[in-house]
């Protein structure tokens, strides 16, 4: 579903951020991106949902050239893309309900089935009572819970989370974990960037390791073989 | 874009009005200001246009008489002068004739003839001009012409004030281009800026906006409509406030001018220039909008 060829991204001024990444990533992969600060974790989801264009090379996604989109294929392309952020981006004058509801009617859908669909996936996601409470008024696992729902609501062929748990206690990372997991029983392709390295081990299926641009390891946990 | 967006737009549109509402006061405001000043330009167009066309409607000179001339003599006058090619007819108006059309014409502020001797006026002749021989130059010709009959003291047409009053028209019409152009190229900018207040308020609302999939229209709609709603109502604000300056100036100028007030009826904006302020205000508003916001979404994508 996913392939890059050769793609390298450098910052102006900046040594290179990304170098020669080629890999693929099938659809229903569960992927754990992982390395110290600055590996390229989140340059390398930026390029997936094109926030940034790569320097060099090439990336597909479902058959289509990301690097070659227009602002309205961008737009396209996200919204088969749900986005999840360590600091969860939700908007603290919206109700919860709200802030899921807005990614599903900025699509199309009409106000009254964005607020059904935001009702149950908040439901799923142990929310109930919650709907008109604001973020703030959240713990941190709830509002990243929220964050996913938002994420979710499109129903996305792709997730892709930027260190999830980064802003969470230890049981609250365990909870977001398994929301994700439930996730990827829908067929739902997910790429997590974290360095949370006890999540890894107990969650990753496929963990791909970055250092300082260049991918250093490529690992698929139910084969124990390295990934092609 | 679907009706559910276009809803969407609406509610956005309705939640910045409420958030937003001084900045949105102060932004109609300042173009109504602007719109205003023009207006006042154009009022002032439209009443000399007015009063142009009707004194170059009735294309005539009027002669006046010697104060000397006997009755038997002004007979002799008129009947030169009827004869004479490009005139359609004459009309003698004596002095007493004179002072009664004057008194008419000033209406309730005639009163300030009292005390004033009933021949002060002198005697003249209207003559109206045939239509071939209404330009410029002929009437002049004509009048020059008259002016040496001997028994005419002077000769007035009124073409001589169409031509200077023209001129008038003109640098008006100049002066409302040159300085409405300042004026909306201010207001321009100063939308410019209220809408990127408003888009600093809300950076976080369209990062997110634009991280789910919302398409560039549906982001810039919300904005670009507000522009175009303060516009309209900057440019209604602007017309109540130029019917409040001529109702103003309905009352004022005839106590300031009591001749003049009497005769020359003022007029307010006819409805193409009122349809031309509201689509100036308009326009105003949704280019300021987008040209703002075009430029910040462009610096801030890098």
């Amino acid at each position: 579903m996913i392939q890059l060829f050769h793609v390298t991204k450098t910052y102006p001024s900046n040594s290179p951020a990304l170098v020669d990444i080629s890999l693929q990533i099938d659809r229903g992969q569960f992927v754990f991106l992982t390395g110290p600060s600055g590996a390229g974790k989140t340059t390398l989801l930026k390029l997936l949902f094109r926030e940034e264009e790569p320097t060099e090379g090439q990336i597909l996604f479902d058959n289509q050239n990301v690097t070659r989109l227009n602002t309205r294929g961008v737009a396209r392309l996200r919204r088969r893309i749900g986005l999840v952020f360590q600091e969860f981006k939700l908007l603290p004058r919206l109700t919860v309900l709200e802030n899921v509801a807005l990614a599903a009617q900025v699509v199309g859908m009409s106000r009254k089935e964005s607020h059904i669909k935001a009702y149950r996936l908040l439901r799923e996601l142990g929310l109930k009572g919650k709907y008109d409470s604001k973020p703030l008024m959240l713990s941190g696992g709830e509002q990243q819970r929220v964050a996913i729902a938002r994420a979710l609501i499109n129903d996305p062929m792709l997730v892709l989370a930027d260190e999830p748990t980064g802003n969470l206690d230890p049981v609250m990372a365990e909870e977001t974990m398994r929301v994700f997991l439930k996730m990827r029983e829908t067929g739902t392709t997910l790429i997590v960037a974290s360095h949370n390295l006890e999540l890894i081990k107990r969650y990753g299926s496929r963990i791909i390791s970055l250092r300082q641009g260049g991918l250093v390891d490529d690992l698929e946990r139910v084969t124990g073989a390295k990934a092609s | 874009m679907k009706w559910s967006q276009l809803a969407f737009v609406g509610r956005r549109v309705r939640h910045s009005l409420w958030e937003l509402l001084w900045n949105h006061v102060l932004t109609s405001g300042t173009m109504a200001m602007s719109l205003f000043v023009f207006g006042v330009f154009i009022l002032l167009q439209e009443n000399l246009q007015h009063l142009l066309k009707g004194w170059g409607d009735q294309v005539q000179i009027n002669a006046y008489l010697d104060t000397n001339v006997a009755s038997n003599e002004a007979q002799s006058i008129l009947e030169r002068i009827q004869s004479l090619p490009e005139v359609e007819h004459v009309r003698h108006i004596s002095k007493e004739q004179a002072w009664r059309d004057f008194q008419t014409a000033l209406g309730a502020q005639s009163a300030v003839l009292e005390g004033l001797p009933v021949d002060v006026l002198p005697a003249s002749f209207e003559i109206a001009v045939k239509v071939p021989s209404r330009s410029g130059p002929l009437v002049e010709e004509l009048a020059s012409r008259l002016e040496k009959i001997e028994g005419i003291a002077a000769v007035e047409y009124p073409q001589e004030w169409v031509e200077r009053l023209s001129l008038i028209v003109l640098a008006v019409q100049w002066a409302k281009w040159v300085l409405g152009g300042i004026l909306f190229v201010a207001t321009f900018f100063i939308v410019g800026s209220t809408v990127r207040l408003a888009l600093l308020a809300r950076k976080e609302e369209i990062e997110i906006m634009q991280l789910v999939g919302a398409s560039e229209e549906l982001i810039q709609a919300p904005f670009v409509l507000e522009g175009m709603l303060q516009g309209t109502i900057g440019g209604g604000l602007s017309l109540l406030g130029l019917w409040l300056f001529y109702l103003f100036l309905q009352q004022h100028f005839f106590l300031a001018f009591p001749l003049f007030g009497s005769m020359i009826q003022i007029r307010f904006l006819d409805p193409h220039s009122i349809a031309l302020l509201l689509v100036i205000g308009l326009l105003l508003g949704g280019m300021g909008s987008l040209f703002s916001l075009r430029r910040f979404l462009r610096t801030w994508r890098g």
